[in-house]
């Protein structure tokens, strides 16, 4: 039988597999939910042994909940290469104002934001926030941002990085893949200038997305090297995280992607397939089916989560894409949130085909969002297992 | 006459450019071209066809967003000689993002694009309480109404509101359009809305065929 990490790659390099490899990811409101309707929360809380503090003591510590093995579904985010691709050093995360309903926070990535207050309604932090201000709006901006940017800051690896060390624990997770995380150019862009001044600044100042698309890759490619050079034969796959389209297609134009992105994002995979990496999946949202021709050719190799409401359907895509695209995610949340016939029909009409083409890994076309009750997880859960055997 | 007015249209649909667009516009102002068909027949007309561009797949956000935009700043020139009234011949439009929901891009760029199209905007912002859309229907007594949410969590806020303007008797001068990613046409159906948008560009359209 194949370890989950293996089931994951053999899906995302096109070869057989015993099972259909399964992965979700849950939003932390919708843990509380789980565990509020009955989930056992000794299951899945995971604690260690650590040294905390400034004592010379080991206690017992609370590192999270692990929901995925409840489920016995794959974690992406189970094991991450530790490099930090953040800016370095943070802003530091404050409350800069509030007034009856609301708290406004700098956020660690500069941006400025409006929270509910906590307590005063049915809401918890996780829950959205205004996102009213961005830390670069021009090249002034940018040239000070960038600074908090430098590929070599030694504070993006950790205190005791020895790749060597890293490989051999790293290797002893089987649960899923192990990800090295990387920010597309367009949610790179779109975190420090907001979707809209991004948008515009294609056309309004070209220069300026010149200069951080360029800084962009050297940064990313830099950031990285040696945890991509050192641990080559570990990294399973890349997370590009690009959220680059709504439910009407991608937000910026085949013939924006091709002009700004396109040989920073070749260059950028290039260097990982180099090194051997070849599985590089982008994680968008939306139909992004207008660009995905240039997204192929740019090297990205996978997609998820493909929301059914923005017009994805797996099987389109597999037919249309054949072996340059493995797929995962598309199961409609919505459909499969209804339980019984809906959520059979959904996953019915979708797992069987895939099986026969291959490529596939099967999960919502979302994290789990909070309308799903702990009843009807388990009963989604419960269905899909029953249909992940390869024959 | 026809002939600059088709070229601001043009422009506006080409996205030729802001410093174009002045140009053309000063030129058709110094040739005495009323300016109401200067804004009509000229810059709205070009935005409509970059709607049609967006809903063609031919356009996407940046080109909607940079066509609002460079429109905008040549009404800038325009708006001293125009009264409050014609800036916004298409009508008013009171919008917002409904209580429990703080998402905000698709209603901004929504803002935008009514306001380039003519449309008198008054913007509550989000996470706005059911009570304050009703308070301020009744007070500035819009054409439309527009609500927006993006998360399904928040969805039943909707029918709060509508359920609200029923009850209040408001609903035979309001005209409700729901948007965001949450909503769909079935949905708006269920809660009694007039319509629902699938992105903004929609939005533009079915508010002209709303206030019809």
């Amino acid at each position: 039988m194949m370890t989950p990490r293996e089931r994951m790659r053999n899906a995302m390099d096109f070869r057989p597999v015993d099972a259909l490899p399964w992965a979700e990811n849950f939003y932390v409101e919708t843990v509380n939910r789980f565990i509020s309707e009955g989930m056992p929360a000794d299951q899945i809380s995971v604690m260690d042994w650590r040294m905390e503090g400034s004592l010379l003591l080991n206690w017992p510590a609370f590192i999270g909940f692990d929901v995925n093995s409840y489920f016995e579904c794959i974690n992406f985010f189970g094991c991450m290469v530790p490099v930090d691709v953040a800016p370095i050093p943070r802003f530091k995360q404050r409350k800069i104002g509030e007034d009856s309903k609301y708290e406004q926070f700098i956020m660690e990535s500069g941006a400025r934001t409006r929270i509910v207050k906590k307590g005063s309604r049915d809401t918890t932090w996780y829950a959205m926030p205004q996102f009213y201000s961005f830390p670069v709006s021009d090249k002034k901006s940018w040239d000070s941002y960038k600074e908090r940017l430098n590929p070599e800051d030694p504070r993006r690896y950790p205190k005791d990085w020895d790749p060597e060390a890293y490989a051999e624990v790293l290797d002893q997770y089987q649960a899923g893949p192990t990800l090295l995380s990387m920010t597309g150019f367009y949610g790179f862009g779109a975190e420090l200038m907001g979707i809209p001044n991004f948008n515009l600044a294609f056309y309004k100042d070209p220069e300026l997305i010149k200069s951080m698309a360029a800084h962009w890759e050297y940064f990313t490619v830099e950031s990285t090297r040696e945890a991509v050079e050192a641990l080559k034969d570990r990294i399973d796959m890349i997370f590009w995280w690009e959220d680059m389209a709504e439910r009407h297609g991608p937000n910026i134009s085949p013939k924006l992607y091709k002009e700004f992105l396109l040989s920073h994002y070749k260059r950028v995979t290039g260097f990982l397939n180099k090194n051997k990496i070849n599985r590089i999946m982008m994680d968008s949202d939306g139909n992004t089916k207008p660009v995905l021709d240039l997204v192929i050719e740019a090297g990205i190799t996978g997609h998820w989560p493909l929301e059914v409401n923005s017009g994805m359907d797996v099987r389109d895509l597999r037919k249309q894409y054949g072996n340059r695209l493995f797929l995962v995610g598309n199961l409609d949340k919505r459909e499969i949130a209804k339980g019984g016939q809906p959520m059979r029909n959904e996953i019915d009409s979708k797992l069987p085909v895939m099986k026969e083409m291959g490529g596939y890994v099967a999960g919502l076309d979302h994290l789990v969002h909070v309308e799903f009750t702990f009843q009807r997880f388990r009963e989604y859960a419960d269905y899909i297992k029953t249909k992940l055997s390869v024959e | 006459m026809a002939d600059i007015l088709d070229e601001i249209r043009s422009t506006v649909a080409n996205l030729g450019g802001s410093a174009r667009l002045h140009e053309l516009v000063n030129t058709a102002l110094s040739q005495g071209i009323p300016v109401l068909d200067i804004v009509e027949k000229g810059l709205r007309a070009g935005l409509q066809d970059v709607g049609s561009k967006y809903e063609a797949g031919e356009y996407f956000l940046a080109e909607l967003l940079f066509a609002a935009s460079i429109l905008d700043e040549a009404m800038q020139i325009i708006k001293p000689r125009l009264s409050a009234q014609a800036m916004h011949r298409s009508g008013r439009i009171l919008l917002g993002t409904v209580r429990g929901d703080m998402h905000d891009i698709g209603k901004n760029i929504f803002r935008m694009m009514a306001n380039a199209a003519g449309f008198e905007v008054q913007d509550l912002n989000v996470d706005v309480d059911p009570e304050i859309f009703v308070q301020q229907s009744k007070q500035t007594k819009p054409d439309i109404l527009g609500l927006s949410c993006l998360l399904t969590t928040a969805l039943p806020e909707i029918k709060v509101v509508i359920d609200m303007l029923d009850q209040a008797k408001i609903r035979s001068y309001l005209k409700i359009l729901l948007g965001g990613n949450a909503v769909t046409k079935e949905f708006a159906r269920e809660v009694g809305a007039d319509a629902a948008a699938l992105d903004a560009v929609e939005g533009v359209d079915l508010s002209r065929g709303l206030v019809k």
